[in-house]
Order: C-alpha cells, then structure tokens, then sequence
C-alpha cells in the first residue's frame, strides 16, 4: 500500500467524537484542529478525561471520528474500510498501549516477530530484526519466555520493539511511562530520545513532565479541546 | 441490595450466556426425556415381534436403542457437567471482584448458588416440557402412528431429578474451588480459566502464527478443552452408531429380507393360495393372513403338467415348486458330554409349537437365505432349516422349564411322525420367522399329498419382463383357470420400505443429542472469545484483520472437532462392527453414505460453532478493549 509522501505526517480538521451511553451522547473530542509534521515529536497532555487516549485512538485508525478530517500519512481515515485499517496499522503505525497489551500465547519473540509475518517479510529478515530489536531493548535474554514470566517494564520495553518491528512512519504512545517505575520509565524514555533523534515522528500522550521535556512541542487538551500548543 | 435481587438482575444482564445455558440444558433434558419415551414406545414396538419383523432382526434393533439410549445418557450427563462448568467457570473473575469488594464469602456463594438452582431449574424443567412436546410431535407423524400410547409420565421426575443433582455436583465444583481462591488470585489473569503458560507447548512454536495462537489457547484452557473433547466424542461415537449402525443394519437387514423372498420371482399359485402366501410374506410389515386357511385343499395342488410347461419356457432360470402347510412342530431334545466332568447333559426340551412348513427341493430354491450354518442337502432328506424366530421361541435356554441348555444345530423337530435334524438357522421374513424348511419329498411322504402348492419362478433379468409374464400367464390359464400369477416384488418393497422406515426412527434418535452437542460448541467458542477478547482486541489494534480472528477460533474449533472426530468415530465404527452388528453389509458405497452424513454433522456443527466468532469479529475495536 504506497502511501503519498508529504511533509505532513498527521492532519486534523475539526475534528469531533462523541459515545453514545445509553441515552446520553457524552462528546470526547471537540473541534480538534492540529497538525504534525514529518520528524516531529510531540507530546500530548491534559487531565484524565480530556479525550488524549481517544486522539491517538483515531490518528492510529483503531477509532474513527464522528464528524471532521484526519489525514494521515496522506490518507484520509475517515472514508477507509475495516481491512485497509488493518493494513495501515500494521504496515505504518506503530502503537505503545498504556497497559503493554501483549498477546500472552506467544512469547517475547514472536510477540516483536508478528506484525512482520503480516506484512509477509521473508523468515529470515523477521528473525534478524526481532534480534536487533529485543537487543536495543536489552531483552534478548527474554526472547522466549511469555509475557506473564515479564515484569511491567520489560513488557513495555517488548511493546516498543513489536511498535517498531515494520519500522513504521509514526509511532504512538499511549501514557508509555505511566505504569511504571523511575527507573524502568527512564528506560523507555531513552527509548523514545534515540527514536527522536533518528528522525521519527513520534506523539506520546503523556502526564511526565520528562517526556513533555523531550518533545518539539505540547498539545494540550482539556474537555475535548485544545487548549493550548506550545511551541 | 436484597439476596435474591443480585443473582436475578445478574442472569437477565448476561441474556446471552443465561440464554445459551437454559436453552443447552433444556435440549439436553429434552432429548434424554425424549428419547427415553420414544424409544420405549419404539422399542416395544419393534421388540413386539408377534406382531411385525421376526426375533432376530427384532433382536438387532433392541441392541441398537439399548445402545443408544445408554449412549444418549451419557451424553446428556457430559453436556450437563460441560455446561454448568462452563458457565460457573466464567464467573470465577466475578466471585474475586465481589469478594475484592469485601462481600462475606458466605453471601457471594449464596449469589452464585442462587443463579445456579435458578438456571438449572429452568433448564430441567422447560426440557421436560419440551421433551414431552417433541414425543407428542414424533408419535404424531403418519410414520410414527402406529407407536401411539400414554406415555410414560414416571420418566419425567426420574430425567429432572438426575439432570438437577449432576448439574448441581458439576456446578458446585468450580464455585467452591472459586471461593477459595482469593481475591487477588481471582482477578489474576493467571487464574483465570486456568491459564498457564510454559515451555511445554514449545512442540508448536514452529506453527504459522494462527495455529500457534489457536492450540496454545487451547491448552492454556485446558480444563473446558479437555471436558468438550470428552463431550464431542462421546456425540460423535452415539452419532457414528447410530448413522453408520443405521445405515449399516439398513441395508444388512434389507439384504437378509431381498435374499429371503429372492428378486425377479414370481409365485404361481391357486388364487387364495397365492393370497395367503403373499399375506404370510407382508406379515412382516404387519398384515394378517387367514387364520383358517386350509392349505391341504385339493384345490390347491400344482398340476405337473404345470410344472413341466414352466420349466419349458425359455426365460425361466428356476422352478421352485413348494409344498406349503401349518403344523404343530415339537422340539427333539439331545445330549452333550461336560468335557470337565464328563456328565451327560440334556441339550433342550420338548417344547412344541405351530410353526409354517415349507417343503422345498434343495436344489431349485429360488431364495438365498442369511444362514447360520447350512441349507438342505439334496441327498439328506431327514434334514430342517429353521427361522431365526423358532430359533428364538423354541430353541434357546429357559432355566423356568429346566432348560439349561439349548442349540438348534445340534437338536432337532418332530412333525407328525418324521424327525428332522436342524441344520441351519435363517432369517426369512414369512410368518414372521416362524418357518420350518424341509424336503418337499419327505414332506409329501409324512403329508401323503403328491403336488405342491405354490411355485415359485425366478425369471431371467435380461428376458423381456413383460412379454415372458404375458406367456406366463397364459400357460398358466391353459393349464388352470383358477390359478394366477402373484408379482412379489410388490411385497418385497414393502417389507423393504417398512425396515426402511423403522431405521429412519433409530437414526432420528440422535438429532437432539447432536443440536445440544452443537449449542455446547457455541459456549464454547464463547468461552474463548471471552477468554481471549483483550489479545484479539490488540491483534486487530496492532494490524490483524477481523477475519483473522474468526480464523483463530476456527482453527480451536477444528481441532477440538477433529480430536473428538478422531476419538468418536473410531469407537464408534468399533463398537458398531464388533458388537452391535454380527455379519455386517458393507460395500464402498455404504461407506461413502456414512462418511457423506459424518461430514454433513461436523460440518454444520463447525459452521454453528463459528457464529460466536463472527459476531465478535464485527465488534469494534475499543468496544473489545472497553
């Protein structure tokens, strides 16, 4: 799937998503208008609520938008079906959960090694990347053992790789450092540096002042709306 | 909150799983229920062999709904304990979250308990109704009609009874062991459906991706996996008895019935003696001759100019002429030496009895009867053949009359004043089996009649069928106007169609057992997509399409199928073959019946089994992960 190539790596136009619970219609997203550009790194931030998780939701394609316009990667996502989603996930989003979401019948390995074997990459270069990805992650030692046999940051560190695996253009991350320790939150804020540094995009939806730190510039949201962009 | 409040708002929130478990049990209570009734209304039926069949065909089908039935038992038993478990399984993270919560242990179990007794009294008691509603429908149907009679209403606490304790014994389990287990333990996805992991299932890490994530899960929820295997095998060995033993003893039978009467014969005969004879042949299916019928009238003797006119005709393969009668037949007792002790014992009794006789040249017949041992030899004319229900009346062990012992191949009959040695026993549809077939020489000789009564003439397939009739008849007028001929093929078909339709009933048995089987692999499926929503949420989050999903649970449903396919159907071709069905008819077209109706119940049991996993595909993204 060639994607058209732009300077602009994500794109929103009044942007709206609204549930429907029960009854009541509870609006997340209000009128999000904002951009990223390619090698950008921006951090996302507001109070629990404030629709961070819903943004990132609908910029990796996993939600869609009640009313607006996303474009990213130069596709527009709000007129894509369900497979063309998969596909652009899998081939050109890489997404860090909050909560690690590893897959937990299959071990370290196959964890980083299957987003690759759906984009049909030869055997051999998937087990060469998943050896260079658990090493800059430091858990080659890991490679077989099932996430439950993981602690919280050596699950996230597993995460990160398997984001990476079919080096993606974006990378997203969900409140990556808020599960864990300092220690093992410095880790993947290291992570996150070297991604910058080699010319990611990257938007983090986070509450860590480190993170904020690190990136170009904050969005921040509050009841659905930006409230501020910080450059 | 009152007691009884939480449990009853809790089954109507979860409509689906509530709804899934009532309507299993209920099928699972009904089709046991049913099955006891119709069976024993069928039963009787078909074992009532006075009536229709003869003793060991009637002897075959008994086999067959014992079988069956005890089968269907145990069916219904593992579905209950499956389901129960199934559903209580589900509620081991619940029992930890409300504990969590700091509800006394005491209340939580009342709760489940409560939810318990309440679905399983509703299971027990709608299938209950439902598996009198089902007999009432099935005696209702032409076909059935004849099974009509007040059913059986002490089945109906006996079935609800034993259904509520197993449900009970089986439901009970996963609750105490839940209680247990403490709060944290609870809500850890550890325990949760005994989830385990380990290097164990590294046999498999060779696998494509789906199949790795599909036997993985599987083993990981090893408890429910091993407990539907059980319950598929168990369904797929009553379904293989009952479709290939259908089947098979189908055609076995009709085979035994087609030898009997022979195929392309006609029977010449005086008008009521070809009445009555065709009569004693559809008794089988459930007419009635006359009872009075004299069969030494002059009349009725077969002139030999008759006979030779017939053999004259080109297109005739055999000339089989009979003489036919009623007679009193006494059983001629023997002795055998104890080989330990070398005591003399009896072998037998003098147990007397009305039986048809048949005289017959043993070398014209124009049948091939199923034999167990021999038919006449033309050299020997002291010798019988005897039906398979005279066999059965006359000739097994009755400890009441001090018959200890009993063989028809090593005793004898008495008619009149001759003696024959038996030496062989046949299934043979006229009269029902009572039959005796002797010389027609020694018969004439003990009877003082001279012609026979009836022949029977086996007509060439490749002659022109009509036009060979045509001069049948007409040799047959010239000869004796008040003679005609009778076409058996009619009777035949009827027998046929009526051991056809007998068969029909005990393959019928099995539907329920096989659609609350089905409804079992539903929860199933349900259970691992509950089990596994959050890993299929982040599959489809991290690139997998929905079809890859449905793929997933398709690949666990297959290799549940399989093992159980695999298990079901060797025991139950096993147990078919080997015990069920002594000298089985099998040809490779019987095979590929069997095989065709297999496929056609694991296939819909397959496609059912996906619909779970379909629906779930569907669902977006985040409403998974919510």
């Amino acid at each position: 799937m060639p994607l058209k190539t732009s300077d602009l790596v994500v794109a929103t136009d009044s942007l709206n998503k609204a549930y429907q619970l029960g009854d009541v219609e509870v609006e997340v997203l209000k009128g999000i208008t904002f951009k990223v550009a390619r090698g950008e790194f921006v951090a996302i931030c507001g109070p629990s609520g404030s629709g961070k998780t819903t943004l990132l939701n609908i910029i990796s394609g996993i939600d869609r938008t009640t009313s607006g316009k996303i474009i990213v990667l130069g596709e527009d996502l709000t007129v894509q079906d369900e497979n063309f989603l998969a596909d652009f996930r899998c081939n050109h989003v890489g997404f860090v959960f909050q909560s690690y979401n590893l897959v937990s019948t299959l071990t370290v390995a196959e964890n980083v090694a299957f987003p690759m074997e759906w984009s049909r990459k030869p055997e051999e270069e998937v087990e060469t990347r998943v050896a260079e990805l658990l090493e800059t992650v430091g858990l080659q030692h890991r490679a077989n053992h099932f996430p439950a046999q993981l602690s919280g940051g050596e699950q996230q560190r597993v995460a990160f790789a398997r984001a990476l695996a079919n080096d993606p253009e974006l990378i997203l991350a969900d409140e990556p450092t808020g599960n864990l320790d300092t220690k093992n939150g410095q880790k993947i804020t290291q992570m996150l540096r070297t991604l910058k540094a080699n010319g990611k995009t990257v938007i983090v939806a986070t509450h860590d002042p480190e993170l904020m730190q690190l990136a170009d510039r904050t969005v921040c949201l509050e009841d659905g709306r930006i409230a501020s962009l910080n450059e | 909150m009152s007691k009884a409040a939480f449990p009853v708002n809790d089954l109507v929130r979860r409509r689906l799983q509530t709804s899934l478990t009532v309507v299993t049990l209920t099928l699972s209570v009904a089709s046991t229920l049913f099955l006891l009734l119709f069976s024993r209304r069928i039963g009787l039926g078909i074992t009532s062999a006075g009536n229709a069949l003869t003793y060991g065909l009637s002897a075959v089908f008994s086999q067959f709904l014992l079988f069956i039935g005890v089968l269907i038992f145990a069916v219904g038993a593992v579905i209950t304990s499956f389901i129960v478990f199934l559903i209580m399984k589900q509620r081991t993270r619940d029992f930890g979250l409300i504990k969590a919560a700091g509800c006394p242990n005491g209340l939580v179990f009342g709760y489940f308990m409560t939810e318990l007794l309440t679905v399983t009294f509703l299971g027990c008691v709608s299938g209950v109704a439902l598996g009198f509603a089902a007999d009432f429908a099935a005696t209702s149907m032409f076909q059935f009609q004849a099974y009509q009679a007040t059913p059986d209403l002490w089945l109906a606490p006996l079935v609800f009874a034993a259904f509520f304790v197993l449900a009970l014994i089986f439901g009970t389990k996963p609750m105490l062991d839940a209680a247990k287990v403490s709060p944290i333990k609870a809500l850890s996805p550890v325990q949760y459906f005994g989830l385990t992991t380990g290097n164990k299932l590294k046999p498999l890490s060779r696998a494509g991706l789906t199949l790795k994530i599909a036997s993985r899960s599987l083993f990981r929820r090893q408890s429910a996996s091993v407990r539907i295997v059980i319950l598929l095998s168990t369904v797929f060995v009553l379904l293989t008895v009952s479709i290939s033993g259908g089947v098979i003893a189908n055609n076995t039978s009709r085979s035994w019935v087609e030898n009997a009467i022979g195929s392309n014969v006609v029977a010449i005969a005086h008008e009521s003696m070809g009445v009555q004879y065709t009569q004693l042949l559809a008794k089988f299916s459930g007419a009635t001759e006359n009872g009075d019928f004299n069969y030494l009238n002059a009349e009725l003797a077969v002139p030999d100019i008759l006979l030779d006119e017939l053999e004259a005709i080109q297109g005739i393969e055999t000339v089989d002429a009979r003489l036919i009668l009623k007679a009193h037949i006494r059983e001629v007792s023997n002795f055998t030496i104890d080989p330990e002790t070398l005591a003399t014992l009896p072998v037998g009794g003098s147990r007397e009895g009305d039986s048809l006789i048949v005289g017959v040249d043993p070398q014209k017949v124009t049948a091939t009867w199923s034999i167990k041992g021999r038919f006449l030899n033309a050299e020997e004319t002291g010798e019988a053949v005897i039906g398979d229900s005279i066999s059965q009346t006359m000739f097994s062990p009755d400890p009441q009359a001090g018959i200890h012992f009993s063989d028809p191949l090593s005793q004898g009959i008495r008619l009149q004043n001759g003696s024959f040695s038996i030496v062989g026993v046949c299934i043979d549809p006229i009269n029902n089996g009572k039959v005796a077939y002797v010389s027609i020489e020694k018969l004439q000789n003990l009877t003082g009649i001279s012609n026979a009564n009836i022949v029977l003439v086996k007509l060439d397939p490749a002659a022109d069928r009509s036009a060979l009739l045509a001069q049948i008849k007409n040799e047959v007028n010239g000869v004796n106007s008040a003679f005609s001929v009778f076409e058996l093929e009619e009777v035949l078909q009827e027998n046929l169609d009526f051991l056809g339709s007998v068969w029909l009933t005990v393959m019928f048995l099995p539907l329920f057992t096989l659609m609350s089987a089905a409804l079992c692999l539903i929860g199933y499926t349900m259970l691992a997509v509950e089990e596994q929503r959050q890993e299929f949420a982040v599959l489809r989050a991290m690139g997998a399409k929905p079809k890859t999903v449905v793929t997933i649970l398709a690949v666990q449903g297959l290799i549940v199928l399989f093992s159980s396919v695999a298990v079901g159907i060797s025991l139950g071709v096993i147990i078919t073959l080997m015990i069920l069905m002594p000298q089985p008819l099998v040809t490779s077209f019987i095979i590929i019946e069997i095989a065709g109706w297999l496929l056609a119940a694991l296939v819909g049991m397959f496609l059912m089994s996906l619909w779970p996993a379909v629906r779930f595909a569907k669902k977006p993204i985040l409403k998974i992960l919510s």
